[in-house]
C-alpha cells in the first residue's frame, strides 16, 4: 500500500491567450482555466501505480478558490484526497515562496501519513519556470529527479524506485531512495478516460481547505510578496514585427512562385553564403 | 569588494556545452554595463566560471578562452556524471564562500534541474529562460540590478524581473539565445581547485544506467539551416517531404509544438519557447501557423521563409518572405528547382 | 471503484436550452434527475447568433431577472437589412411596440448563458454530468429503461429518458423515431464571428443611444450569394456577432465554403466599416435544423420524450428555436412528472407532451410554417433579385432629383421586370403570403 502525493496547479490555457492592445494586460475573459497539462499526466501516472500496488493519492494545490475545479479533475482520475491551499496572504508569491508553501504542506501531510513519492508536473504552462518542484525537493531534503518519463519500479519494502529520466543526449535510469520527488514529462502516463462512477464521485467531492494559518501556521515572511525575492519590474506585449512580403501561388502559379522565392532567398547574403557551400 | 559575475560551465563527457561560452559573453557584457559604478567606488568586477566534474582542467582553460578571468573547479570522480544533490551542494558551498552577485546557468535539462534547487537552498531569486539580460537601475536603489527579461504565458507577455534584496541574482538562459563570443586562444586566467567532498547521503539518488538516444543527433540549436513542419502538414507523413527539402539544403528538420504534441515527431525537433531556440541562417516554416511561442524560438533566424495556405497566418508577421500556397505543391517544386540549379553549376 | 447501479427518476440527454429546462422542471417537483452532457461544460457545444426570448425564460423562472442572468444587450431595434452587392435597404423597427419593459428579446452568448441555465437547474436539484456522451439505450421488455454512455461502467437507469441531444439527433434516429439522418436540404450550416469593439463605437456606428440598447438584424440578399440562406447581426455588450447560414445542399452544389461566405459578408462595403479595428474574439459554426414540421421525428414513445433541436423545433424565419426548446423542455419535464405520479411511462401516458405542445406556439407555428423552407428553396429570388431590386428602386428614387419622375418610375419598373417578369413577381409575393400563412 503506497501513499502518493501530487502537487498540481490550475493555469490559464495559454494557447488561447490574447493581450488587450490598449492596456497591455492579458484578457482573462473567455480564457478557460485548466489543470496544468504536465500535472494532469503526473496524476495519471500516480493513478496507474495506485492501481498496480494499491494505496492512495493525495493531491494538493496552492491557488484561488477556483482551483477547486483542478482538484476535482484529479479526483476524477483517481485521487482520493484533495487539499486546496488558499489564502489572500499567498498572493504575489514567486517560485521561492510557492515552494515554501507547498513544502510545508507536504511536510505536514507526511508527518501524519508517510508519503512514498511526490509528483510535480515538469513545469506550469503559464510561468514555464520549472522551479517549484526542485525547490520543494530541496526544502524537504528529498532526492529530486526531473524530466521523468517513466517509472520502472516502486519498491516500498526495500525503499527504492527506478526512474527513467530524459536528457538532451539520452536517457538515464536513476535509482533513488524513497521518498523522492519527481517532476514529470507528459509521456509518463496517458490521461485515462474515467469510469462514470469515478466522474460522479469527483463531481460530488468537496476538497479540504487550508489557509495561511490553519491547519498549519505559515511564516508570513516567507509567503506572498514578503517571501518573494523576485518581482516583476515591468511587463508588456512582445514587439510587433513588420509583416512579410508575400507572394501567392494563386497569382503566379507554382513554378513561377518557387522561382521567385528562390531568387529572393538566394539574393540574401546569409543564404547566399550557405548556397555557395552547398553547391 | 569584488563583484563576482558567475557562469556555470556545464560539461558532459569532457565537452563544454556551448551555452556556457554564450553566457560568458553575456557576463562580460553585464560587467561592462556597471563600469560607471566601478569607477566611482573603486571596486573590481570579475567574470568567473564554475566548473564541476571530473578531470576538467582542459575545460577550465576553454572557459578562460571564452572570457572567464577565473575558474573555480570542483573535481572528483563522484562528479563524473551529473546528479542533482552533489552538484547542488557543491554550488551552495561555493556561493556561501564567495558570495557572487550574479549567477547565470544555461537552461538545459541539467541547468533547469540544478538552478531551482540551488536558488531555493540559498533563498534567492531565480528567473528562468531569459531572453535579455542587462544591469540597470531599479527604483531608488544605488547599485544597478540584473534586469532579467523573459516571455511568460506562452510568449504572450514579456516580463522583466528583478531580485532586489537577495544574492546571488540568478538567471537561466536557453542555448542559442545569445551568440558565443569569439574564442581567444591566448587568453590567460586563474584556475582554482576547490576542496569539496561528496558524502554518502548526497547519493540517495544515483545513476544506474545511461542509454544514448537516436534523437540525440538532432542538433537543432546549432544548425545553419532548419526546415520545420507543423499541423498544416495534415499528417505525420508530411515530415518525409520536410526531410527531403532539409536534406537538399543540408539542414535539420524542426517542428512546431502542435506537431510534437500530436505525436507526429519527437520533442527533440521542437522549435519554440518550450522547445529549442534556434538562430540558423535559413529557417523555412511549412504548414506552421506561427503561434507566439513558436515565433519566440526562431525569430532570430537570418532569413525566414514561411509557406502556408492561409494568407492571414501569424507566421507571415515574422517571416522575411511568405509564400501563400499549398506546401505539398510548393515544396516538391522547390526541391526540383534547387536540384536543377545545383545541376546547372556542375 | 463504486459498483452500485446508477438509478434516477429521469435522465435528460443534453444540457442545452431544452435539457436544462426539462431537468429543472422535473427536479423542482422532487424527482431525481441526471443530465448527461457531452461537452466539457454545458454550453460548450452550443452556438447561435443570437437572441433569447424573455417570455420563455420568465416562464421557467418568474424571478429570472432578479437572478442576474448573463445577458448581453436588450434588443431595442430589430428588423431586416436587404443587401445588394454594394448597398443596403434597412427596414427596422424600434420604439413603439418594441419598447417593452422588460424587452422581448436579449442578445446572449451561449457558452456563458447555457452554463448559467444549467446551474439554475442544478439549484433545483438536478445532477449535471458533463464530459460524457450517451451512446445508446438500455431496454427492458422492449422498453427504454436507461442509457449507455461512452465511459467504463457507464450505464444509467431511469424509467423515462428525455432526449435533448441537439440537431445531430443520432439517438433519436437510433430509436427509430425518425427514419433518416439530417437532411442536407433541411439543415443549414451557420458560421459566425464575434468581433470585439468598444461599446461606444458600437453605439456610434449603429446609432444606438447607449449600451442599454441593442440590435438583432436578419440580413437578406447578397450575404448568401444567391443561395438559400440568411445573414445576421447581433449586438453584444462590447462585441458584434455577425454570421451567415446556408443550407448544406446549397453549399454542396455551389462549391462555396462557409468561411468564404462569411468573409465576403464581413468585407461588404456596408458591413466592413461597422467592424473596423475590431478584434475577432470567437469564430465558430453550428448546424441549424430548418426542416421544422417536415423533418420532425415522433416526439415520444414508451419511456422516451424528444425536445428541442433534436425534435426539429426551429422556426427559421422567425429565429425561434431556443424558446421552442425551453417550452418543449418544460412540457417534457411536466410529462415525466405526471408519468411518475401515475407510475406509468408508456407512450400513451407520455402523449400528453405532444398534446400540450400542439396547443402552444411550438407545434402550431411549426405546422403553419411547414412550407417555408421549401418555399425559400424554390424561390431563390427572395435571396438575390428582390433585395437587389429594392436597393436599385429606392436608390434610383432618392437620386432622381431633377429628373422627370415619369421616366424615373418607368426605369424602376423596368429594373424589376428585366430581372423578373411582372406576373411572376406577383406570383412570388402571393406564394410568400401562402407559405407564411401555411396554406
Amino acid at each position: 500500500m503506497i501513499h502518493l502525493l501530487v502537487s498540481v496547479k490550475q493555469v490559464p490555457d495559454t494557447t488561447n491567450i490574447r493581450i488587450d492592445p490598449e492596456t497591455g494586460s492579458m484578457i482573462r475573459k473567455g480564457v478557460p482555466a485548466i489543470l496544468n497539462p504536465y500535472d494532469a499526466h503526473a496524476v495519471a501516472s500516480a493513478a496507474e501505480w495506485k492501481r498496480k500496488l494499491g494505496g492512495k493519492i493525495t493531491v494538493i494545490t496552492m491557488g484561488p478558490p477556483a482551483a477547486e475545479e483542478a482538484l476535482q479533475e484529479c479526483i476524477e482520475m483517481g485521487a482520493d484526497r484533495g487539499i486546496l491551499i488558499s489564502d489572500r496572504a499567498f498572493a504575489g508569491s514567486d517560485t521561492l515562496a510557492t515552494s515554501y508553501v507547498l513544502a510545508e504542506a507536504i511536510r505536514k501531510i507526511h508527518e501524519e501519513d508517510p508519503i512514498d513519492m511526490i509528483f510535480f508536473g515538469k513545469q506550469a504552462i503559464d510561468g514555464d519556470t520549472a522551479q517549484v518542484g526542485p525547490g520543494a525537493a530541496i526544502r524537504l531534503g528529498m532526492p529530486l529527479i526531473t524530466y521523468a518519463v517513466d517509472i520502472q519500479e516502486i519498491n516500498k519494502e526495500e525503499g527504492f524506485a527506478l526512474i527513467e529520466r530524459k536528457t538532451e543526449s539520452g536517457r538515464e535510469i536513476i535509482k533513488t531512495t524513497l521518498p523522492a520527488v519527481l517532476t514529470t514529462e507528459k509521456s509518463i502516463a496517458e490521461i485515462p478516460y474515467a469510469a462514470l462512477p469515478d466522474l460522479i464521485y469527483s463531481l460530488k467531492y468537496k476538497p479540504e481547505n487550508w489557509s495561511a494559518e490553519e491547519p498549519l501556521m505559515y511564516d508570513i515572511n516567507q509567503i506572498g510578496l514578503n517571501g518573494s525575492p523576485t518581482m516583476v519590474a515591468k511587463s508588456g506585449s512582445p514587439e510587433a514585427h513588420e509583416p512579410a512580403e508575400t507572394i501567392s501561388v494563386e497569382e503566379e502559379g507554382i513554378a513561377g512562385v518557387v522561382e521567385n522565392t528562390l531568387n529572393k532567398m538566394l539574393s540574401n547574403i546569409s543564404v547566399a553564403s550557405l548556397w555557395e557551400e552547398l553547391k | 569588494m569584488t563583484r563576482r559575475f558567475w557562469v556555470f560551465i556545464e560539461q558532459n563527457k569532457g565537452q563544454m556545452h556551448p551555452v556556457a561560452s554564450e553566457l560568458l559573453g553575456v557576463a562580460n557584457c553585464l560587467v561592462s554595463e556597471i563600469a560607471d559604478e566601478l569607477e566611482k567606488t573603486g571596486e573590481e568586477a570579475v567574470v568567473e566560471g564554475i566548473l564541476v566534474g571530473h578531470q576538467v582542467e582542459d575545460l577550465a582553460q576553454e572557459a578562460i578562452q571564452f572570457g572567464a578571468e577565473r575558474v573555480y573547479t570542483v573535481d572528483d570522480p563522484a562528479f563524473e556524471h551529473y546528479l542533482n544533490r552533489p552538484y547542488t551542494d557543491a554550488l551552495i558551498y561555493l556561493i556561501e564562500k564567495y558570495k557572487p552577485e550574479v549567477f547565470l546557468i544555461g537552461a538545459t535539462t541539467l541547468g533547469r534541474d540544478l538552478a531551482g534547487a540551488v536558488a531555493t537552498s540559498v533563498k534567492t531569486g531565480l528567473t528562468a529562460d531569459c531572453t535579455k539580460l542587462e544591469m540597470g537601475p531599479f527604483r531608488k536603489i544605488e547599485k544597478k540590478l540584473l534586469l532579467a527579461t523573459r516571455p511568460a504565458f506562452g510568449g504572450n507577455v514579456i516580463a522583466t524581473i528583478v531580485c532586489k534584496d537577495h544574492l546571488p541574482q540568478m538567471a537561466t538562459v536557453r542555448p542559442r539565445v545569445f551568440e558565443s563570443p569569439p574564442r581567444d586562444l591566448k587568453a590567460k586566467g586563474k584556475v582554482i581547485q576547490e576542496d569539496f567532498k561528496v558524502t554518502p547521503e548526497m547519493l540517495a539518488a544515483n545513476l544506474v544506467e545511461f542509454i544514448t538516444d537516436e534523437n540525440a543527433g538532432v542538433n537543432l540549436e546549432y544548425a545553419t539551416v532548419i526546415v520545420s513542419g507543423g499541423k498544416g502538414l495534415g499528417n505525420p507523413d508530411g515530415f518525409k517531404l520536410i526531410k527531403e527539402l532539409a536534406d537538399e539544403l543540408g539542414g535539420v528538420v524542426g517542428s512546431s509544438r502542435a506537431a510534437v504534441d500530436g505525436g507526429w515527431i519527437d520533442y527533440a525537433h521542437q522549435v519554440g519557447q518550450t522547445g529549442k531556440h534556434v538562430r540558423p541562417k535559413l529557417y523555412i516554416a511549412a504548414g506552421i501557423s506561427g503561434a507566439i511561442q513558436h515565433k519566440v524560438g526562431m525569430q532570430d533566424s537570418d532569413y525566414i521563409l514561411a509557406i502556408n495556405s492561409d494568407p492571414k497566418a501569424p507566421i507571415f508577421e515574422v517571416a522575411t518572405l511568405g509564400v501563400v500556397g499549398d506546401l505539398y505543391e510548393v515544396i516538391p517544386e522547390m526541391i526540383q528547382q534547387l536540384r536543377a540549379r545545383k545541376g546547372a553549376q556542375v | 471503484m463504486k459498483t452500485e447501479k446508477l438509478e434516477f427518476d429521469v435522465i435528460v440527454v443534453g444540457a442545452g436550452m431544452a435539457g436544462s429546462t426539462a431537468a429543472a422542471i422535473a427536479a423542482r417537483e422532487g424527482l431525481k434527475v441526471a443530465v448527461i452532457e457531452r461537452g466539457q461544460k454545458p454550453g460548450a457545444k452550443n452556438y447561435f447568433g443570437g437572441a433569447l426570448y424573455t417570455h420563455a425564460l420568465v416562464d421557467i423562472y418568474p424571478d429570472f431577472f432578479d437572478r442576474q442572468p448573463p445577458l448581453e444587450r436588450p434588443v431595442t431595434e430589430t428588423g431586416f437589412w436587404f443587401l445588394s452587392n454594394d448597398g443596403v435597404v434597412k427596414a427596422t423597427v424600434q420604439g413603439g411596440l418594441v419598447d417593452n419593459d422588460p424587452v422581448d428579446a436579449f442578445v446572449a452568448l451561449r457558452s456563458e448563458f447555457d452554463l448559467w441555465w444549467s446551474e439554475q437547474a442544478a439549484a433545483e436539484g438536478a445532477f449535471i454530468i458533463p464530459k460524457t456522451l450517451v451512446t445508446d439505450f438500455l431496454f427492458e421488455d422492449g422498453r427504454v429503461n436507461g442509457v449507455k454512455t461512452d465511459r467504463p461502467q457507464g450505464d444509467l437507469y431511469a424509467p423515462v429518458v428525455i432526449i435533448c441531444e441537439g440537431v445531430n439527433n443520432l439517438l433519436t434516429q437510433k430509436l427509430g423515431l425518425i427514419d433518416h439522418d439530417v437532411k442536407i436540404n433541411a439543415t443549414a450550416l451557420a458560421v459566425k464571428q464575434l468581433i470585439s469593439l468598444p461599446a461606444k463605437d458600437i453605439n456610434a456606428r449603429l446609432g444606438l443611444p447607449d449600451s442599454n440598447h441593442g440590435m438583432a438584424i436578419s440580413v437578406m440578399g447578397d450575404v448568401s450569394m444567391g443561395l438559400s440562406g440568411l445573414g445576421f447581426l447581433y449586438t453584444a455588450n462590447s462585441a458584434l456577432s455577425l454570421g451567415v447560414g446556408v443550407t448544406l445542399d446549397a453549399l454542396q452544389e455551389s462549391g462555396l465554403k462557409p468561411y468564404e461566405l462569411l468573409q465576403r459578408y464581413l468585407e461588404h462595403p456596408v458591413i466592413a466599416p461597422l467592424i473596423k479595428d475590431g478584434q475577432m474574439m470567437e469564430y465558430g459554426a453550428h448546424l441549424i435544423p430548418e426542416g421544422g414540421w417536415t423533418t420532425m421525428p415522433r416526439l415520444y414513445t414508451d419511456g422516451v420524450l424528444v425536445a428541442g433541436d433534436a425534435a426539429s423545433m426551429v422556426n427559421a424565419l422567425h429565429w425561434e428555436g431556443t424558446n421552442m426548446a425551453i417550452t418543449a423542455g418544460k412540457q417534457a419535464g411536466l410529462a415525466a412528472v405526471e408519468a411518475h405520479k401515475k407510475g406509468d411511462f408508456s407512450a400513451k401516458t407520455l402523449s400528453v407532451y405532444q398534446d400540450r405542445l400542439s396547443e402552444l406556439f411550438v407545434l402550431k407555428d411549426l405546422k403553419q410554417y411547414r412550407k417555408m423552407s421549401a418555399f425559400l428553396k424554390n424561390h431563390p429570388n427572395f435571396m438575390d433579385i428582390y433585395p437587389t431590386f429594392l436597393n436599385d428602386a429606392l436608390g434610383m428614387f432618392f437620386t432622381g432629383f431633377g429628373k422627370p419622375k415619369g421616366d424615373l418610375y418607368k426605369k424602376i419598373f423596368r429594373s424589376l421586370t428585366s430581372r423578373r417578369p411582372l406576373l411572376k413577381a406577383v406570383g412570388d409575393l402571393v406564394a410568400l403570403g401562402r407559405a407564411v400563412i401555411g396554406i
